[in-house]
C-alpha cells in the first residue's frame, strides 16, 4: 500500500516480460519476482489471458474492393493487379497481404531485388525460399496441423526427417511442411502460423566447418532468427515481430527438449 | 480481368482519387517499390485505421488517403521497416481524419488521458492490483463482441497503442516510432490501457 512506486515498476515489467520486451537477465529476475509474488503472479495471469483473448479476435483483411482502388489510384499497371489473380486458394484469403506481393512478384520486375545473387548467404536463401512459399497456392506441401501427419511425409523424401514439434499451446500453430533448397540441399521446412502470419522454419546440417557469417536480423523486412540444435541450424524466417519470432524460437527449443 | 466488378459504391472518395497527376509525376520504378513496400501490409493498415475511426467505411477512405501519401513519399523510404512506416502515414491520416470529422471527439480524449492518468495514479497508491481472481473468471468468459467494443471504448491513445501491440504485434520501439512518444509512455499506456480493459470486462457485466 506504501509502495506504489516500485509497485509500478514491477506491473510495467511484468507487462514487459509479457511482450517478450525483457534481456534475459531482466526476465529471469521477473520469473523470480513472479514465483515469489503471489499478488504479481495473479496480475500477470490476468494480463496473459487479456492477451489471449485479444489475439484471437477475428482479424479482417482489407477489403478487395480497397485494393484495386488503391491500385487504380497509383495508376498501378492492369497486369500488376490483384484484380487480375482470383484465383489463389480461399483458405489462404487472410493471407492476402503476402499473397498480393506474390502476384506482383510473379509478375517479374522486383524479383531480383530478393533473388538470392551468386554470392547468397543461407539467409538469404531461406529469405528467398519463404517469399517463393507466400507465393505458392499453398505455403506448405503437406498442410496438416497433426505433427503425426507431418513428420511421416518427410520420411522418404529426404534423409532424414525433422523433428515436428507442436507449438499451438504457444500460439504457432503448425500450418504443414515442405521441402526447401538451400544450395544445393534439400532440407526440411516447417510452417508455423502466428495470428495472419506464416513462419517458415527450415533445419540445415551444420557443417563441421561451421560457416561463420553473420545473421542478419532481417531481410528485405522479414525478421530471422537462428540457432543451433544436435547438429542442426535452424533458421526461421517470418513477418512477424522480432520479439515474437524470438519467442517462437525459444518454445521451440523449450518444447523440444 | 474479369473478376466480380460489382463496383463497391465508393463511399465518400477523397476527390484525390482520381488525380490524373499522380500517375504522371511517379514512374513505373515507384508503383513496384509501392506494391513491394505497401502493399503487403494493407490489411495491417486497415485494421489500424478502423480502430482508429471506429468504422469500416471510413477506415476505407483513412487507408486510401494514407496509401497516397505513401505512393508520393516513397522515394524518401530509407528501406527499413515498410509497417512501422506505412502504420505511422496511417495513423497520421486518421488523426487528420478524426479531427477533421470528430474533433469534438478528439479534444474530448485529451481530457481524458488527464483524467486517467490520475486516476490510475490513485489506483496504483492504494494498492489496489491484488486479488483478482474473480476478475480473471469473468474474463475468460468474455466474447469477441464485448471485447472489441471495451477496446473501441478505450480513449485513443491507450486504443492505438494496444491495438498496435496485441492486436498488431510491433514491439515497444516501433510503437514508440509510430506513435512518436518515448518508449516509457508506450509502456506506461499499455499498462493503462490493460489495466483499463480488465476493469471494464470484469465491470460492466451486461
Amino acid at each position: 500500500m506504501t509502495t506504489s512506486a516500485p509497485a509500478d515498476h514491477a506491473n510495467l515489467l511484468v507487462h514487459a516480460y509479457l511482450d517478450g520486451e525483457l534481456d534475459p537477465a531482466h526476465a529471469l529476475e521477473v520469473e523470480r519476482q513472479l514465483a515469489r509474488d503471489p499478488v504479481l503472479a495473479a496480475e500477470h495471469a490476468q494480463l496473459e489471458g487479456l492477451q489471449r483473448l485479444i489475439r484471437e479476435l477475428p482479424l479482417e483483411s482489407a477489403p478487395q474492393g480497397l485494393t484495386r482502388r488503391i491500385e487504380a489510384a497509383i495508376g498501378m499497371p492492369q497486369a500488376a493487379r490483384w484484380a487480375s489473380h482470383p484465383s489463389y486458394h480461399p483458405s489462404w484469403r487472410a493471407l492476402a497481404a503476402s499473397v498480393v506481393l506474390a502476384a506482383f512478384l510473379a509478375s517479374g520486375s522486383t524479383w531480383f531485388a530478393l533473388r538470392p545473387g551468386p554470392t547468397a548467404t543461407v539467409a538469404d536463401m531461406v529469405v528467398a525460399n519463404h517469399l517463393r512459399a507466400l507465393m505458392a497456392p499453398q505455403p506448405a506441401d503437406v498442410a496438416s496441423s497433426d505433427q503425426h501427419t507431418v513428420k511421416p511425409w518427410f520420411d522418404g523424401r529426404i534423409p532424414e526427417s525433422p523433428r515436428v514439434i507442436d507449438l499451438s499451446q504457444q500460439g504457432f500453430p503448425l500450418v504443414g511442411g515442405r521441402i526447401d533448397v538451400i544450395g544445393r540441399v534439400p532440407v526440411p521446412t516447417l510452417v508455423y502460423r502466428r495470428r495472419q502470419h506464416l513462419i517458415s522454419l527450415s533445419s540445415v546440417p551444420s557443417s563441421g566447418s561451421a560457416i561463420l557469417e553473420a545473421v542478419p536480423r532481417a531481410i528485405a523486412g522479414y525478421n530471422i532468427v537462428s540457432w543451433t540444435d544436435d547438429g542442426l541450424t535452424y533458421w526461421a524466417v517470418s513477418d512477424v515481430a522480432p520479439a515474437d519470432l524470438h519467442s517462437f524460437a525459444q518454445d521451440f527449443r523449450a518444447v523440444g527438449h | 480481368m474479369l473478376v466480380e466488378i460489382r463496383n463497391k459504391t465508393p463511399k465518400r472518395l477523397s476527390s484525390t482519387v482520381e488525380a490524373p497527376s499522380v500517375g504522371r509525376l511517379n514512374g513505373d520504378q515507384d508503383r513496384i517499390r509501392f506494391q513491394s513496400v505497401v502493399m503487403p501490409h494493407l490489411g495491417d493498415a486497415y485494421a489500424l485505421a478502423r480502430w482508429l475511426t471506429g468504422d469500416r467505411a471510413d477506415a476505407e477512405d483513412v487507408v486510401q488517403e494514407a496509401c497516397l501519401h505513401a505512393f508520393r513519399g516513397i522515394g524518401s523510404f530509407a528501406g527499413v521497416n515498410a509497417r512501422a512506416w506505412l502504420l505511422t502515414i496511417v495513423r497520421r491520416a486518421a488523426y487528420a481524419w478524426l479531427k477533421e470529422n470528430r474533433s469534438a471527439a478528439l479534444v474530448m480524449v485529451d481530457d481524458l488521458v488527464a483524467i486517467e492518468e490520475k486516476q490510475s495514479k490513485q489506483c496504483a497508491a492504494s494498492g489496489e492490483v491484488g486479488s483478482q481472481t474473480p476478475e480473471a473468471a469473468l474474463i475468460a468468459k468474455t466474447d469477441a463482441a464485448r471485447l472489441e467494443s471495451a477496446i473501441a471504448a478505450l480513449p485513443l491513445p491507450f486504443r492505438e497503442t494496444l491495438v498496435l501491440r496485441d492486436i498488431q504485434e510491433l514491439d515497444y520501439r516501433e510503437i514508440a516510432e509510430v506513435t512518436k512518444v518515448p518508449v516509457g509512455t508506450v509502456m506506461s499506456r499499455l499498462a493503462r490501457a490493460r489495466r483499463r480493459l480488465i476493469t471494464s470486462l470484469a465491470t460492466d457485466v451486461p
